[in-house]
């Protein structure tokens, strides 16, 4: 099977002719596999990039020849392998190999390097290999949003819809009423992924209600968080199912034009989607009379200029009509008042790609996956000192502890476990006492958690705890809007305060200023940034209390690695 | 480390370094001869993807270049202004022949990114954003994530990454990148575009 580029590619006019081309796309994905030819897949993303797996590729393509097909797909969230191919000979099953370099090409491909094996794709073991999903790694995922990851190549829509991409949005076309369409999302009781958890069907039922028109639904693909990147992920891995999911929400919203704002630090993201869309445009899905039906949608791909405010939905809008994007006051939200001052349904990537599937499958069906308040599945990145990093798709209900010392296989050697930052910079550390905690909206709030855009961050026993809370504090700080006057001078407020107690200057005085400070810039700020800004602060002292006070009363730092450890012993003694 | 050579949409190739000499006019204008639109709020909406082009391929984005891209879409240049001086990717200031991007988000800082960002402002007396006086090294703080955590703490110097990173390292990286491009300059007559 080849990735066809885009001008090759037929015009679907009709239902019959979108279901013939998916029964050719099939036909062409099973040929591919059961062919009597060898077949190469690299995995090719933007981490796996960084660490040559263009490289191999190419040198894939060099050894190989056209005796050989060698193709792109996507990396399938384990870091830990990267880079990897996978190696499908006829009559074999497909093993995959990894972490290599250019130099292990050759061999691999002539079958002499077990030692890199990493696993067979399929149920059953091949020789010495195992399947690749009874690693500790796999084991315990449940890819739906990530099923194609490592699987098809995110360049071909032929792909895509070998694997199901569209036809959750057949079905909205041809066999379903807007209003069964978000019934089905609400019952599945899909709650925001990004951040906020509010559920997604009662959020298209106010956009589909709004009198107002034209109508717009926004992918909020901006993810600006120094500690997420699963919508970058998705994009890298199946463009095709973000985009369903916002054909569907325009389709059942009725609006009339779809956006997907990507951060601009995202250019294989950006690239694949692109293509999707375009690919998408020419056989007829987005467009005028989709595939006969006589309903139009338009859509339209922005991209951003690396500002973690244009996260918040209503700065994104901003952003979106060329503008700096600062947040405002609401009411009206922008179910009322969005894009152009339209109606505008605003989602997260991840909110958007678990449609598609509730969608075919039925809203009962993904409620029944999850805990009784947070349905379905999630994606988590890790990052850290862990003996694994990457990205992975686990059942909401996951303890933190499964998470992070089976899946990702604890800290790596010689690194002591202190804590997990939970919720990115909005909020506050978890220790190891609440590890047993269910991971989902609503559990981690009590003990000053949160599943944020899951994102968990690992910090060691070398890690100073007042460092770190200044280093969340001052990416608020610097990323402030500077809108409001609360985030704009209370955040360098607090971050002077730290660094007074950082530099050996403090006093048990500074933590009640902290305290108060923080209570001001929560309580006044405009938007989310500056109301959550002091949280993850607030957290570090609440959790960490002696630690703090061994820095305010004593003036040392027990880790011993912040900048009060690097004093000259005469100048502390002077103070 | 990792050198992609292989040309791919994840990897632009940046422009020659041009230095202090002014953007090439000419190529702005055919970038923003890509931009079409219907009406008035469609092309405000293209903006902030102009200058994203334009910064990408140069690496920054001038008075003129912005006014290009005003005068394309029917905005004013203050207006362009207005967004090149608040997102963070823009720059309105060359950047040196190599660029540095030290990754700032929470992985790497746990494993020691702030060492590397104080070390090349003791070592080369520059702080994010800003270039050298001999405009050999500009430095650009990521406050994100560069997305390869398991490398912590990463930084890019132009097109490769680097993982596993200590002051002494990135010198040497820094170092040798110099280095290199000067004799590669040497070999091939001054200035040559590679
Ligand atoms: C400072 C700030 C940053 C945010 N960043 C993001 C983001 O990067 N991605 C995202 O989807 N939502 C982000 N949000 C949440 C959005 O405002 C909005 O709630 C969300 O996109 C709605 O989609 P959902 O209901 O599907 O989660 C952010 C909010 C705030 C206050
Ligand atoms: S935090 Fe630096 S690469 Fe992810």
């Amino acid at each position: 099977m080849h990735t066809a580029p885009t001008d090759q590619l037929p015009r679907l006019q009709s239902k019959d002719d979108f279901l013939a081309f998916q029964k050719q796309a099939q036909e062409q994905w099973d040929g591919l596999w059961n062919g009597d030819r060898t077949v190469v897949s690299v995995g090719i993303g933007s981490s796996s990039i960084a660490k040559g797996a263009l490289d191999v590729l190419a040198a894939c393509r060099n050894e190989l020849g056209d005796s050989a097909i060698v193709r792109e797909t996507s990396g399938n969230g384990a870091f830990w392998m990267e880079p990897w191919i996978e190696v499908k000979r006829p009559n074999e099953p497909p093993v995959l190999y990894g972490p290599l370099s250019t130099d292990d090409v050759p061999g691999v491909l002539a079958g002499a390097r077990d030692d890199l094996t990493v696993g067979v794709r399929g149920d059953e073991p091949y020789k010495s290999a195992r399947p690749l999903k009874e690693h500790p790694f796999f084991k315990d995922q449940h890819p739906i949003l990530t099923r194609n990851a490592g699987l098809i190549d995110p360049n071909s829509i032929e792909e895509a819809i070998a694997q199901g991409a569209y036809q959750g949005y057949f079905k909205v076309l041809f066999e379903m009423t807007e209003d069964e369409a978000i019934q089905e999302v609400t019952t599945a009781n899909v709650r925001g992924r990004g951040g906020g958890g509010f559920p997604a069907g009662i959020k298209w039922a106010s956009g589909r209600k709004a009198k107002a028109t034209p109508k717009f639904v926004i992918c909020n693909s901006h993810e600006g968080e120094p500690n997420v990147y699963k919508d970058r992920q998705l994009h890298e891995c199946d463009p095709h199912r973000i985009l369903e999911g916002i054909l569907i929400a325009c389709i059942a919203c009725g609006a009339e034009r779809g956006y997907n704002y990507i951060g601009g630090e995202y250019p294989l993201a950006i690239a694949r989607f692109r293509k999707a869309v375009e690919d998408a445009e020419r056989i007829g899905l987005i467009g005028h009379n989709i595939l006969g039906t006589g309903k139009n949608v338009a859509f339209r791909l922005r991209t951003g200029g690396g500002a973690y405010i244009c996260g918040e939905a209503s700065a994104l809008m901003y952003s979106v009509m060329g503008v700096r994007g600062q947040p405002r006051t609401k009411p009206p939200r922008s179910v009322e008042e969005g894009v152009w001052k339209r109606p505008t349904v605003a989602n997260n990537t991840e909110t958007l790609a678990c449609v598609p599937d509730i969608i075919t499958r039925g809203g009962e069906w993904f409620a029944s996956i999850g805990t009784e308040k947070s349905k379905g599945t999630k994606l988590m990145t890790v990052q850290g000192p862990m003996a694994r990093c990457g990205v992975v798709e686990v059942d909401m209900g996951m303890t933190l502890r499964k998470l992070l010392f089976d899946i990702f296989g604890g800290m790596k050697e010689g690194y002591k476990f202190k804590g997990v930052q939970t919720g990115g910079v909005s909020s506050g550390p978890v220790t190891e006492k609440e590890l047993d905690i269910p991971v989902d909206f609503d559990s981690l709030t009590p003990v000053g958690g949160m599943l944020g855009s899951g994102g968990w961050v690992i910090f060691d026993e070398t890690t100073c705890v007042v460092d770190f809370a200044r280093y969340l504090t001052e990416f608020s700080r610097y990323e402030s809007c500077s809108k409001c006057v609360p985030c704009r001078l209370g955040n360098p407020a607090l971050v002077e305060i730290v660094d007074r107690i950082r530099l050996g200057r403090g006093s048990e005085d500074d933590i009640t200023l902290i305290k108060r400070t923080a209570k001001h810039v929560i309580e006044l700020s405009l938007c989310g940034l500056g109301q959550v800004a002091p949280v993850p602060l607030e957290g570090m002292i609440n959790v960490f209390e002696d630690e703090f006070r061994a820095h305010v009363v004593d003036h040392v730092c027990p880790t011993g690695h912040c900048p009060i450890a690097a004093r000259e012993p005469a100048l502390a003694a002077a103070d | 480390m990792a050198q992609a050579e292989t040309r791919h949409p994840a990897h632009p190739v940046p422009a020659p370094y041009t230095g202090r000499t002014a953007i090439d006019l000419d190529v702005v204008r055919e970038i923003m001869s890509h931009f079409h639109y219907d009406d008035f709020e469609e092309a405000q909406e293209l903006i902030l993807s102009a200058l994203q082009e334009v910064n990408e391929h140069f690496g920054w984005v001038s008075y003129e270049a912005a006014e290009i891209v005003a005068e394309a879409l029917g905005t004013t240049v203050n207006r362009v202004y207005a967004l090149l001086t608040f997102y963070a990717d823009f720059r309105t200031e060359p950047r040196g022949v190599h660029h540095l991007l030290v990754c700032h988000g929470v992985s790497c800082y746990v494993l020691g990114s702030q060492a590397l960002v104080q070390h090349i402002r003791d070592h080369y007396g520059i702080g994010d954003g800003e270039t050298t006086a001999d405009e050999q090294l500009s430095l650009q703080v990521v406050n994100g994530c560069l997305g390869v955590c398991d490398w912590s703490p990463v930084v890019k110097l132009d097109d490769s990454y680097s993982g596993h990173q200590t002051p002494e390292s990135l010198t040497a990286l820094i170092n040798r990148a110099i280095a290199g491009k000067q004799a590669k300059e040497e070999s091939n007559g001054a200035h040559s575009a590679d």
